[in-house]
């Protein structure tokens, strides 16, 4: 259950930009995580609904973008993506002159924030 | 009101490693991250190891377990820093429980230190620690598909010692196929094949040691 030490992340980091963009509610969090990072979302989910309450996140949704693994090959000079974790072959050709450089994103990339902060409210 | 941002989750943690690194680095200690399942032979490897490197190596050790201090206790019977962590529940060692506990570790008179993580084959590969490398453990019993099924490990590590091959002859498993499947997730995998009941192949796994830890010290 790493998916909990990740819930907590993500709250942490959404709170912090939240409160610096001057807003005091998060309606939605969305991130990306790449599938080799072995995240099952069904429980990040579980976790993330479990650790936002009394929180100023408690009423947020959250959207996962699962990333597939993806790469490129020299063999055939394209680039490919997989829902494969393991990959002994390119997709295409079927080369082993590849490297993966995709489908271990970790990243937020997007909030929704509502709501004025009581410190937004002294400045203004 | 919509904030694009891109921040990686797990900066904090990254942070805190970063930081432990420096530490480590300034007390002149090599570290190993020695992760693996439950009942692979971590604790085994270690009692084995220290005495290989009795005298070579002045070694500590921080152990991770969700609860209990029997690994602790099996590893203070060799006169070492033993630092036990119990992660009341958490799967896996982070960064910060880490630098939590290094002031009670004398860490410049130590050459070597072992991080012995919770056993999981999944989510330690995810937190670093600030360690010198990852090392992983698989014993053959745990069967000739853990490199396909669980690769995110097999990725992050520089070192993979399969243990027990003693019980070789009597299982239907394909140790070439691990080898194989390994070295197809990562090509700059080290393996070495060991047996910790019976110390076959151990003395490989140990200069190897001694040569990184050196190799760093020297830097």
């Amino acid at each position: 259950m790493h998916e909990a030490s990740i819930a907590q992340s993500i709250l942490e980091i959404a709170i912090n930009e939240c409160l610096k963009a001057g807003a005091s509610r998060i309606d939605r969090i969305k991130v990306e995580i790449g599938i080799m990072n072995a995240i099952n979302s069904e429980s990040l989910l579980f976790a993330f609904n479990a650790s936002k309450l009394n929180t100023i996140a408690e009423k947020a949704g959250l959207d996962i973008v699962e990333k597939p693994v993806g790469g490129y090959c020299k063999d055939c000079d394209q680039r490919f993506t997989s829902e494969q974790l393991l990959l002994l072959n390119c997709p295409i050709c079927g080369g082993q002159n590849f490297i993966i450089d995709q489908g271990r994103e970790l990243n937020i990339i997007e909030l929704e924030v509502s709501g004025e902060s009581e410190d937004s409210k002294k400045h203004t | 009101m919509k904030v694009k941002i891109v921040k990686n989750i797990l900066e904090a943690n990254e942070r805190i490693a970063i930081s432990n690194r420096q530490k480590f680095e300034e007390a002149g200690v090599f570290v190993i991250n020695l992760m693996s399942a439950p009942g692979a032979g971590k604790t085994s490897l270690l009692e084995k190891t220290l005495s290989l490197l009795n005298g070579k190596l002045k070694a500590g050790v921080i152990e991770g377990d969700i609860v209990g201090t029997e690994d602790a206790e099996r590893l203070e019977r060799f006169g070492i820093p033993v630092v036990q962590i119990n992660t009341q529940g958490a799967c896996h060692l982070d960064a910060n429980m880490i630098g939590e506990v290094l002031d009670e570790l004398p860490l410049r008179d130590l050459d070597i230190l072992f991080i012995e993580n919770v056993g999981n084959l999944v989510c330690p590969a995810e937190f670093n620690v600030g360690e010198d490398m990852k090392v992983m453990l698989l014993s053959i019993t745990e069967g000739d598909d853990k490199p396909s099924k669980y690769p995110l490990m097999f990725r992050e590590s520089s070192a993979l010692l399969i243990n027990k091959i003693d019980l070789l002859p009597y299982l239907d498993v394909n140790i070439e196929r691990i080898k194989k499947d390994s070295l197809s997730i990562n090509p700059s995998l080290r393996i070495f094949e060991v047996s910790c009941r019976t110390e076959q192949g151990l003395e490989h796994w140990t200069s190897w040691l001694l040569s990184e830890a050196e190799r760093k010290n020297k830097k």
